[in-house]
C-alpha cells in the first residue's frame, strides 16, 4: 500500500480545464471519497493518478515517487471503471484471473484459482464463473469489475462510481462489503461518487469537487457540519439544506455580513406555539415510512424538513418556525462562523 | 412457402387498417402478396429457374451451339468424367493454391495495415485513402496494367526485383514461367484486395472501446499480451468475415486472371472458373460444364456453410 500526493495538478482538454490546481494527499490506508456532480473532474482525477491521462501541470506521486515516468502498468494501481469494461470475449473466471496472469506476477495456477474463488465468493458471483462476461446482468457485471480490482493487491485502489448501476439493496450491501475489505486490507482507496450516502458512510475523508477545483476536504462530519460554502452545504444532507435570505428571520441573532441562512432539518424547530417568530403553512407531507418530509411555505419561501412518522400535522396547519444554530453564509456564498 | 406466408402476414399486420379499407374487395393479405410478387417473380426468373435448369442440363448431352440435336439423358456420366479428369483436378488445385495464398497474404498484410492505421497518427485519413486506391480500380484495368508491369524487358516489377536482388530483369518472366505464374496472379490479387481486408479489420479494431485497452493496461498486460488476448480475439469475427468474403470472391476469380495469363502458361493458372468457361463457351459442352458448375456450387456452398457456422460460434462468445 502507498499514499498518493497530487501537487497542484491541472489537466486541460483544449480550452476546458477538467481539473484545476488540485492539491490532495491520500494517506496510506485511507479511504478518500471524491464527491461532485457530473463534470466536476472526479473521473479525470482518477485517470491522472492511474496514468491514463498526463497532467498538463503539476505532479502525481505514488508512494513518494514521481509517477510521471511510469506507465499505468508500472504504477501498480487497480481501477474500477464506471462502464465495467469487462473483456467481453472472456468468461467471468478469465476476467477475474486476467490481472493475475500478468507475466510480471508469476503466480501459480493454484494461487490464481484460489484468489479468483475467494473474490467471487465475497462478491457472490461464484456461481457465474463459467458465464461469458456479456451474459450477466448489470449488477453482476459491476461486481465482476470490482472483483477484478480486488483480486490483486495493488498499492492503490481507484474506483469510479462502482456502485452506481446497482439496485438499492445490493448497493448498501456492497457498500458495507467494500468498507470491510478496505479495512481488512489496509488499502489506500480513492473512490469517486455523486452519491452523498456513499460518501458519508464510507469515507475517512471526503473531497468535494466543483468544476475541477477541490473546494473542501475533510472528514464527513466536518464537511457536513462546517461546509466552506453553500456549494458544499448543498452536496450533503437529506432533504437538502434550505437556503433562505437573512431577511426571512429578521429577528434572529446572526453574525454581521450574513445574507443567506442555511437551515438543515436539525436546525429547524416547528411547533404550534403562538410566539413572535415567522410562521409557515404545511403545504405537503411526504410519507417515507419511518419519517415524513414536511414541505412548508413561509411567506415567499419554501422549506423542507423532517418530522417523525407519528406526526399529527396535516396539510394547511399553521406553524411557528424557529432556528437552532443554523449555518450563515456571506453574499459570495462563503460560510461565516457563528 | 410458409416463410413467404409469414412475411405476408407480418406485412399485413404492420399495415394500418385505414389504407387497407380503401382498396375494396382485396384482403390485407392479398395486397401484401401483390407488393412482394414482383420481387419473387424476378428472383424465380433469374436465380431459381437457371439453377434448376442447370441441374437438369447436367444430366443431358445438350450443346448450346447445336440446339437442334436431340437431347439425350446421359445420367451421371458427366459427373463421373469430371471427378476422374486430371485436368479438372489440376484446375481445382490451382484454385485452391490461389485461394489459400491470397487469403493468407491479404489477411496478414491487411490486418497489419489496419493495426498501423488505427493508431491515428497525423494524416492517417489521407493514407487510408491512398491504400484504398487499388480496390477502386476495375479488375480489367488491373489485369492489363500488371501485364505491363510484369513485362520482362520494360516492366517495372522485374526492374524492382532486379534492383533489390541483382537478378537481371530480363532473365525471368513472371507470367511466362510455369513456377512463377501462379505467384504472379497471387501478387496482383493481394495488391488489389488487401485494402478491402484492411477496411474490414479496421472496422473490427475500431469496434473495441478504448476503455477495454485502458483496463488491460491498468491490469498490467504488456502490449504483446494486449494484442494476443484482447485485440486479436475481439477483432476475430471481423477478420473471419473478411476471409469469407475474399474466399468466395476468389473461388470464382475469372476476369483479372483471364486478362493476365489467360490460364497459361500451359494450364498452370487455369483456375476452375477459367476451365469452366473453356468447356462451356469454347468447347460448347453445355451438359458437361453444367455438371462442373454444380460441383463447384456444392463445394463453395458446403465450405461456406461450415465456415459460417464457425463464424457464428466465434461471434456468440
Amino acid at each position: 500500500m502507498a499514499e498518493i500526493h497530487l501537487e497542484s495538478v491541472t489537466k486541460r482538454f483544449g480550452d476546458v480545464a477538467a481539473v484545476q490546481d488540485i492539491d490532495l494527499v491520500v494517506q496510506d490506508g485511507e479511504f478518500v471519497v471524491l464527491l461532485g456532480p457530473t463534470g466536476a473532474g472526479k473521473t479525470t482525477t482518477l485517470r491522472l493518478i492511474a496514468g491514463l491521462e498526463k497532467p498538463t501541470e503539476g505532479r502525481v506521486l505514488i508512494g513518494g515517487h514521481d509517477a510521471a515516468p511510469r506507465s499505468p502498468a508500472e504504477r501498480d494501481v487497480a481501477f474500477v471503471f464506471q462502464q465495467y469494461s469487462l473483456y467481453p470475449h472472456l468468461s467471468v473466471y478469465d476476467n477475474l484471473a486476467f490481472p493475475l496472469r500478468a507475466p510480471v506476477r508469476r503466480q501459480s495456477r493454484e494461487d490464481i484459482h484460489k484468489a479468483v474463488e475467494r473474490v467471487a465468493r465475497m462478491l457472490r458471483i461464484d456461481h457465474k464463473l463459467e458465464n461469458r462476461a456479456t451474459r450477466l446482468s448489470g449488477g453482476e457485471m459491476q461486481r465482476v469489475a470490482i472483483g477484478r480490482a480486488l483480486v490483486r493487491q495493488p498499492s492503490v485502489y481507484l474506483m469510479d462510481e462502482p456502485l452506481s448501476s446497482l439496485d438499492a439493496k445490493l448497493r448498501s450491501e456492497l457498500r458495507l462489503e467494500l468498507q470491510h475489505i478496505q479495512r481488512d486490507l489496509g488499502a489506500t482507496m480513492l473512490y469517486v461518487t455523486h452519491d452523498q450516502i456513499e460518501a458519508m458512510t464510507m469515507a475517512t475523508r471526503i473531497g468535494v469537487l466543483d468544476h475541477g477545483r477541490l473546494v473542501q476536504i475533510g472528514t464527513p462530519r466536518e464537511i457536513y457540519e462546517s461546509p466552506r460554502n453553500t456549494y458544499v452545504a448543498t452536496r450533503l444532507g437529506m432533504p437538502a439544506i434550505n437556503l433562505l435570505p437573512a431577511g426571512a428571520f429578521a429577528g434572529a441573532a446572526m453574525p454581521p455580513g450574513t445574507t443567506l441562512i442555511g437551515a438543515r432539518t436539525e436546525h429547524i424547530v416547528v411547533d404550534r406555539g403562538q410566539g413572535g417568530g415567522p410562521r409557515a403553512r404545511v403545504e405537503w407531507i411526504e410519507h417515507l415510512g419511518d419519517q415524513n418530509h414536511l414541505h412548508l411555505v413561509m411567506g415567499d419561501h419554501r422549506l423542507v424538513t423532517l418530522v417523525g412518522a407519528d406526526t399529527n400535522l396535516s396539510v394547511g396547519d399553521e406553524l411557528q418556525v424557529s432556528l437552532r444554530r443554523p449555518l450563515f453564509f456571506a453574499a459570495d456564498g462563503e460560510r461565516i462562523a457563528a | 412457402m410458409s416463410d413467404f406466408n409469414s412475411i405476408a402476414d407480418r406485412a399485413a399486420a404492420a399495415t394500418p387498417p385505414a389504407i387497407a379499407r380503401k382498396v375494396r374487395g382485396l384482403s390485407d393479405r392479398a395486397i401484401a402478396w401483390l407488393f412482394i410478387a414482383p420481387t419473387i417473380v424476378l428472383l424465380l426468373a433469374i436465380n431459381i429457374f437457371p439453377l434448376i435448369w442447370t441441374v437438369y442440363l447436367s444430366f443431358t448431352n445438350y450443346a448450346s451451339n447445336r440446339p437442334n440435336r436431340p437431347v439425350v439423358n446421359v445420367g451421371l456420366k458427366w459427373y463421373q468424367d469430371i471427378l476422374g479428369s486430371p485436368e479438372i483436378w489440376a484446375s481445382m488445385q490451382a484454385t485452391a493454391h490461389f485461394v489459400f495464398w491470397t487469403i493468407l497474404l491479404q489477411t496478414v498484410i491487411g490486418f497489419g495495415l489496419a493495426y498501423l492505421i488505427d493508431r491515428k497518427f497525423r494524416g492517417h485519413a489521407f493514407w487510408t485513402t491512398v491504400i484504398l486506391i487499388p480496390m477502386m480500380l476495375s479488375p480489367a484495368v488491373v489485369g492489363n496494367f500488371w501485364k505491363f508491369l510484369y513485362q520482362p524487358q520494360i516492366g517495372l516489377f522485374n526492374y524492382i526485383v532486379s534492383f533489390f536482388t541483382g537478378i537481371p530483369p530480363s532473365s525471368f518472366e513472371m507470367l511466362g514461367s510455369v513456377t512463377l505464374a501462379p505467384w504472379a496472379i497471387i501478387i496482383v490479387d493481394t495488391w488489389m484486395w488487401t485494402p478491402y481486408v484492411m477496411l474490414i479489420c479496421l472496422a473490427g479494431l475500431r469496434s473495441i472501446p478504448d476503455y477495454i485497452h485502458e483496463a488491460a493496461e491498468v491490469d498490467r498486460a504488456s502490449r504483446w499480451r494486449q494484442f494476443w488476448s484482447i485485440t486479436l480475439p475481439m477483432a476475430l469475427p471481423f477478420i473471419m468475415l473478411a476471409v469469407l468474403f475474399r474466399g468466395i470472391e476468389n473461388f470464382k476469380m475469372f476476369d483479372m486472371v483471364m486478362l493476365l495469363t489467360g490460364g497459361g502458361p500451359g494450364s498452370t493458372t487455369e483456375l476452375a472458373s477459367i476451365a469452366l468457361k473453356r468447356q462451356a463457351f469454347e468447347a460448347y459442352r453445355t451438359g458437361y460444364s453444367s455438371a462442373f458448375a454444380i460441383i463447384l456450387f456444392v463445394v463453395v456452398f458446403g465450405l461456406a456453410n461450415v465456415y459460417v457456422k464457425a463464424l457464428n460460434k466465434v461471434k456468440q462468445r
